[in-house]
């Protein structure tokens, strides 16, 4: 029942994206459409408000829309699938705390995905004073449940694996940045002000995690300097 | 020189200066490095959506529930705590205010006494010579002795542990009654004494 009335009072929204820096590149060589972030869905606002009203129903239904968005949020950031789990939990342990406050000043998504992305970032924190040493195995090896759809899907299985493993293998900072500016479409202020740092800390990282990645997937070394 | 990857993400961004986005748009190996920047994005933004491994909306609801029963607990406790804080304070204050008033009625009825007895001295220092008055001094004097019996019954029937109001209120009366009787034998001693 309540994934039912989530799936009618939740749905998609649609981006759309015009880099100024597509008018000086070649359009055959442009980037493709960006999918939109997982946490780009529209909440109806009766469900929100019967939310706010502590209906357990309506609760559930929040829950079952954004897992996993969030858990996808937190997988991608964090360091293991245990972590993960932690956020999703501590998240919507703080959406079920604060949604009575929520005034509906921005997207219900979006609020949903800042308290994510705190979350995830003070798991970081609070992961960065463990040495990856002492993080067990299992931890680890925590296989990811992807959505697989289709033939094409699991055609790009591998490439994906590959990114997926370049990823966890970035430095905290630099996956985190990377993944909220890139993915989520946070700015760097915004950024800086979720990571307490400056914008151009965030810049910074956001260079560092794209040449690690490219490194980390072979990526071919540039040309010579042309000028 | 070719631009830094900051550099290109500036333009990318809409950051950068005339002349680095001129840059971009005049050399193949920027243009190109920006292209894979984007193909590396689109990737990145592609990867499939993850599902925890297991339900944790029961853990999550469980959580709430305790979280909701720890909150409404702290909440009877300040409650309990301050209407505790409020029931001493209002004793105490009751009990300050009772005591304050209390020692202020016993102030006021010492008082009276003392002046109740100051005058019963006067007057029976003026009613010891026995000297004979007239009939409407008589019945006035009388009178007052009358009422001032009265009175000392009813102070008599009086808590006279506990300081009242009603017990000034006698004693007022029977000060002016021994003030008026006092006056009157003061009145006379000085028309006999004429």
């Amino acid at each position: 029942m309540p994934q039912t009335q989530a799936a009618v009072a939740i749905q998609p929204t649609v981006r759309v994206e015009n880099p100024m820096w597509q008018r000086h590149v070649d359009e055959s060589t442009a980037m493709t459409a960006t999918p939109p972030s997982q946490f780009e869905l529209q909440v109806d606002e009766l469900l929100v408000a019967r939310a706010k009203r502590g209906e357990h129903a309506a609760l559930e239904a929040i829950y079952r829309a954004f897992e996993a968005p969030v858990y996808t949020l937190a997988r991608r950031m964090c360091r293991t699938p245990h972590d993960a789990e932690d956020v999703v939990q501590e998240t919507f342990l703080e959406v079920v705390r604060s949604i009575p406050r929520f005034r509906g000043e921005g997207s219900f998504a979006g609020w949903v995905r800042r308290i994510a992305a705190s979350k995830a970032l003070q798991k970081l924190r609070w992961e960065s004073a463990r040495p990856l040493a002492d993080i067990q195995a299992d931890e680890l090896d925590g296989a990811p449940e992807h959505v697989v759809q289709g033939h094409e899907a699991l055609a790009a299985a591998p490439a994906r694996a590959d990114l997926e493993a370049a990823l966890a293998r970035l430095s905290d900072a630099a996956r985190a940045v990377i993944w909220l500016h890139e993915v989520e479409g946070y700015s760097h202020d915004e950024i800086a002000a979720l990571t307490g740092k400056t914008a151009s800390f965030s810049k910074s990282q956001l260079a560092r995690a794209y040449a690690r990645l490219r490194v980390f997937l072979g990526a071919p070394a540039r040309e010579e300097p042309c000028t | 020189m070719h631009l830094s990857l900051e550099e290109l993400l500036a333009v990318r961004d809409g950051e950068a200066a005339p002349a680095t986005v001129e840059h971009v748009a005049a050399c193949a190996s920027c243009t190109a490095e920006l292209t894979a920047i984007a193909e590396l994005k689109t990737r990145l933004a592609a990867l499939p959506v993850e599902t925890p491994p297991c339900d944790l909306w029961p853990a999550v609801s469980e959580g709430a529930r305790s979280e909701h029963r720890a909150r409404r607990l702290r909440f009877s406790g300040w409650v309990a705590a301050g209407l505790a804080a409020a029931l001493t304070l209002a004793v105490g204050v009751r009990g300050g205010v009772e005591a304050w008033r209390e020692a202020t009625l016993a102030r006021e009825t010492r008082a009276l006494v003392a002046e109740s007895q100051r005058l019963e001295q006067t007057i029976g220092e003026y009613g010891r010579g026995g000297r004979v008055v007239n009939g409407r001094t008589a019945t006035l004097i009388a009178d007052l002795e009358d009422r001032i019996a009265l009175i000392d019954a009813r102070i008599g029937q009086l808590n006279r542990d506990r300081p009242s109001q009603a017990a000034i209120d006698l004693w007022q009366e029977r000060v002016g009654l021994l003030d008026a009787l006092a006056s009157v034998q003061t009145t006379r001693v000085a028309y006999v004494g004429l």
